[in-house]
């Protein structure tokens, strides 16, 4: 049985599908389901992540076979069928891709066998079940890569030893999800590999379509891609490697010595793009010295976000920053095993801090961790208090921030309180918007 | 009217006939509103729009001193996510230590849907209880737990003893209904049922408590207040606006339903007229005040525009017996604004305008914008019932003018535009982003910072349409841009191809 949830920081499956596939080029979801899902879905994703905006065909432009009462009396399928056709007619897209709510799922209508049989007749037409109560966002995703990676992606035999595929950091979830593959891609290029991310700059269908050509799947997730990856691997034949998101010096050298052993790349190649790289990093980092020292930057800090950023931003504050992460909650719903998984990551930081690691859905807990940790003062003349601090999270954690004096800044899903295009939060590069965005609310606050 | 005994309201299809798709002249629209043809109509191709849970909850969520509990899978009132930063300040200013939103989701899932979900409901409830201390506790329900037949009535029934805040169950599931404004009767049957006092037993505990004096000075005050009821997309602003031109009549004002406190409910009856800025907003729960505890209502018309403004005041001045007052008032009110309106005036000459909102705004803002010089050349509403008949009838020109019923759809609004080549846009959300993309300037209507209502409200519009007109290069350069997912020949149909009205 699952618990409710105070303000879940994620969709439906539906909802995490409909992101997914709005954030691919040219891809037009079709939804079957009742009128308000989609419309719901799109105020979120539109206006929770930085003001993505409406995109080439969703926000309320999403077409939906706006079921109701007397559909889910007499079945839906007849709607849906005449939905896809009409879909086709009117909108300009190079693969229509059906997603499912609740009620279509329960009464049992087979969207997925109305959706092959216009794949049947040579349409671009893909579906797949993804009724809202089967989990959250995060599962969305999961489902309709899966699909894509069994259906849509071509059968190669042949594997070219130069290209990878990059996958798990989730779109919309994940803010900066663009940004971010970009950096991630520039890097691996770097390196000699050529690199499908499917929701890349620039990238178009064809990348994922030919992706079965790739010789490693780079899940950049300790949990989430690796369903696809799996299916990934049992269909054509490529195997996965787990590297964790990466931001700043220390985790980006991981990933790439992660990423390096798995494709057998030669270290000095690896080392030569780490020295360079990290060189980069410090010609500017080192600005940073004199204010730092003169204005005594270092802080305590809470992380607030989901099972990919959470230990990147904490190994980021620790290794590289030198920061105090005391407390580091993670917001997403996951299973035992995961959570062991995930606890192994906060455990080997360079710099030896051991924040505390908390996994809970709720946003009012936030507090009450952060009260259990850090002692309240009681009148005492003589206090250790928990400042200067900072607070990372999504635009829900503002009001803790604000109750325990700290700034804050929004990195995780929802943020509503900040505008973001193509800003970008991992790698080296990512890691330097990171210390502008940290630094100029301390600085601008002076 | 008197459905306040039923756990639900009937949906807007049963009760008003209303519809949500259509195209084609003004007129026709009213003959055949009339005449009760427009009931079921469809489309063939359709895309996305909101529900009554949706809209539910963009009354609810303004509430203060609540929690929500939504009551179905993850993703239901997800769009929270995009106001929950937003929504705390336009509560504070009604009240400065407002908390904001606060919701909680019960997580549904396959469990659930095979087990039923009233024990995570029951859970939540007395989670937000014990977490918030909230004077109210709102529930809304969902597709699902409506479809596998969760009884959230008696979960509240059972839970209600043991908890301080107030229950409120609002019954609001999406599949229900392709009208989402029947939202706003899912929310007032909510607040009928569980936030206004049963008037009998008020009435005895006044009398137990009050001496004669005080009891004649409430009744001389309650002989001068009027409700006005809100809507969640007008400004704080706006109510002044409305606080300043009653006030001029010697009126006072309690403002209901939207960023109001739970107890101010309490209040509800405690007027004499309840006044209306927009029948479809409100004809629910004026009836039902009126059946209930005999509170007469104003429900003719919107304070937008000169035009309807001044009609606005006069039903309410006309109640009171007030009218040469009000006349007077609308007379040195109208000359200080056709005054300040003169330099603005040439700049709108001849312009071309399509508008899009709410039905009875729409037709307001087609009048505000004729007023002010333009010419409307279409009209987009998202849904359409009788309350528009009298408002749309008045419409100049109104044969040629081509309407359009249509919640979102802007498919329907991309051929209108191609085709029509208006000069501005001005919309309510939903379409104006998609305008923008073609190119042309668009002036977002009601929004919580801008004011809108009343005399200021014409001049305020008049001073952002000059701005939106002086610089549209932003628009501009998104149409040169920018594509939008249509197929070419799209724009050579008929807009209304895919409204089917042989399902009518």
């Amino acid at each position: 049985m699952s618990k409710f949830i105070e303000r879940p920081r994620y969709l439906c499956t539906l909802g995490g599908a409909i992101a997914t596939l709005k954030v691919l080029p040219r891809v037009i979801p079709i939804i079957h389901a009742a009128a308000g899902c989609g419309g719901n879905i799109a105020n979120a994703l539109h206006g929770a992540s930085g003001y993505l905006g409406s995109g080439y065909c969703a926000g309320l432009a999403l077409p939906s076979s706006n079921i109701y009462e007397k559909d889910i009396v007499f079945g839906g399928e007849e709607r849906l069928t005449e939905q896809i056709a009409t879909t086709l007619e009117v909108v300009d897209g190079d693969l229509y891709f059906v997603v499912t709510g609740c009620m279509v799922d329960i009464i049992g209508d087979d969207a997925v066998a109305v959706a092959n049989r216009f794949h049947q007749e040579g349409k671009p037409v893909l579906g797949a079940e993804t009724g809202g109560f089967k989990g959250n966002s995060y599962k969305g995703y999961d489902i309709v890569l899966s699909k894509l990676f069994t259906d849509f992606v071509e059968k190669n035999p042949v594997k070219k030893k130069n290209v990878v595929n990059l996958f798990g950091l989730v779109p919309i979830q994940d803010v900066f999800w663009k940004g971010n593959l970009n950096i991630l891609k520039a890097l691996l290029e770097k390196i000699g590999y050529e690199v499908n991310t499917f929701f890349g700059e620039g990238e178009t269908l064809d990348n994922l379509k030919y992706a079965g050509a790739a010789s490693l799947n780079i899940v950049v997730s300790d949990v989430y891609g690796i369903e696809p990856a799996k299916i990934f691997e049992e269909i054509h034949g490529v195997p996965y490697v787990i590297a964790p998101l990466p931001i700043g010096a220390a985790g980006t050298e991981r990933f790439l010595r992660t990423v390096g052993e798995a494709l057998g790349t030669k270290e000095t190649i690896i080392e030569k793009v780490i020295t360079e790289e990290k060189a980069r990093y410090y010609s500017y980092i080192e600005r940073l010295a004199d204010v730092y020292n003169d204005l005594d930057f270092q802080r305590y800090s809470v992380v607030v976000a989901d099972v990919n950023y959470a230990p990147a931003i904490a190994r980021f504050l620790a290794d590289d920053l030198g920061w105090l992460p005391e407390l580091v909650m993670i917001t997403d719903v996951l299973t035992d095993e995961e959570k062991q998984l995930v606890e192994t990551r906060f455990q080997d930081f360079t710099s030896g801090i051991r924040p505390k690691l908390v996994f809970d859905t709720d946003t009012s807990n936030v507090s009450k961790h952060f009260n259990a940790s850090w002692q309240k003062n009681n009148n005492d003349r003589y206090f250790d208090s928990f400042s200067p601090a900072f607070v990372l999270g999504s635009s829900l954690d503002r009001d803790f921030a604000t109750s325990i004096g700290a700034p804050h800044l929004g990195v995780s899903y929802p943020l509503s309180n900040r505008v973001v295009l193509d800003r970008a939060y991992v790698g080296y590069r990512g890691a330097l918007s990171l210390v502008e965005d940290i630094f100029g609310l301390l600085v601008g606050s002076r | 009217m008197d459905y306040i005994k039923d756990k639900a309201p009937p949906v807007r299809e049963d009760r008003l006939r209303a519809c949500n798709a259509y195209g084609g002249s003004c007129n026709n629209l009213v003959d055949q509103s009339k005449k009760g043809c427009l009931n079921g109509i469809k489309r063939t191709f359709s895309q996305t729009q909101g529900c009554q849970l949706n809209l539910s909850l963009a009354i609810l969520n303004t509430i203060r001193d609540a929690v929500v509990i939504v009551h179905g899978p993850l993703g239901c009132g997800g769009a929270n996510l995009s106001v929950a930063g937003i929504n705390k300040n336009f509560q504070q200013l009604r009240d400065s230590n407002a908390r904001g939103l606060l919701w909680v989701n019960t997580n549904m899932g396959e469990s659930e849907v095979i087990n039923g979900g009233e024990n995570n409901l029951r859970d939540a409830i007395l989670y937000a209880e014990k977490e918030f201390r909230p004077s109210a506790i709102i529930i809304v329900n969902s597709c699902v737990p409506a479809i596998i037949g969760d009884d959230i009535d008696s979960v509240v029934e059972g839970v209600q003893g043991e908890i301080q805040a107030k229950i409120v169950p609002v019954h609001c599931e999406g599949f229900k209904t392709k009208i989402m404004a029947s939202a706003y009767d899912a929310v007032y049957h909510g607040i009928l049922r569980n936030l206004i006092p049963d008037l009998d037993a008020e009435v005895k505990s006044k009398q137990d408590n009050k001496n004669q004096l005080e009891e004649l000075q409430e009744k001389y005050r309650i002989s001068r207040t009027v409700n006005v009821l809100n809507v969640s997309s007008m400004s704080r602003i706006d109510e002044y606006e409305l606080v300043r031109l009653l006030k001029a009549l010697e009126l006072k004002l309690n403002i209901l339903p939207c960023y109001a406190h739970p107890e101010d409910f309490l209040k509800a009856t405690e007027a004499s007229l309840n006044v209306s800025i927009c029948a479809t907003h409100d004809d629910y729960f004026v009836e039902h005040l009126k059946t209930k505890y005999n509170i007469p209502y104003v429900l003719r018309t919107i304070p937008i525009g000169v035009k309807y403004t001044n009609r606005w005041i006069l039903d309410i001045a006309k109640f009171f017996g007030i009218e040469e007052a009000a006349e007077r008032f609308i007379a040195q009110e109208t000359k200080l604004l056709e005054e300040a309106l003169v330099p603005y005036r040439e700049l709108f000459k001849g312009k071309r305008v399509m508008i899009g909102g709410g039905e009875i705004r729409v037709v307001a803002n087609a009048e505000l914008l004729t007023y002010l010089g333009l010419e409307v050349v279409g009209m987009r509403a998202y849904h359409y019932d009788q309350f528009a008949d009298e408002m749309l009838d008045e419409v100049r020109e109104g044969d040629r003018v081509p309407f359009n019923v249509a919640t979102g759809q802007p498919f329907e609004q991309a051929n209108l535009i191609a085709n029509l080549k208006p000069d501005l846009y001005v919309g309510h959300v939903g379409g104006n982003g998609w305008a923008g993309k073609q190119g042309i300037p668009v002036l977002p209507i009601f929004h919580q910072s801008n004011i809108f209502l009343g005399y200021t409200g014409v001049f305020e519009f008049a001073r952002r349409l000059a701005r939106v007109l002086k610089n549209p290069s932003f628009n501009r350069n998104l149409g040169e841009n920018t594509k939008l997912p249509y197929f070419k020949n799209w724009y050579e149909k008929d807009a209304f191809s895919y409204i089917d009205e042989g399902n009518g």
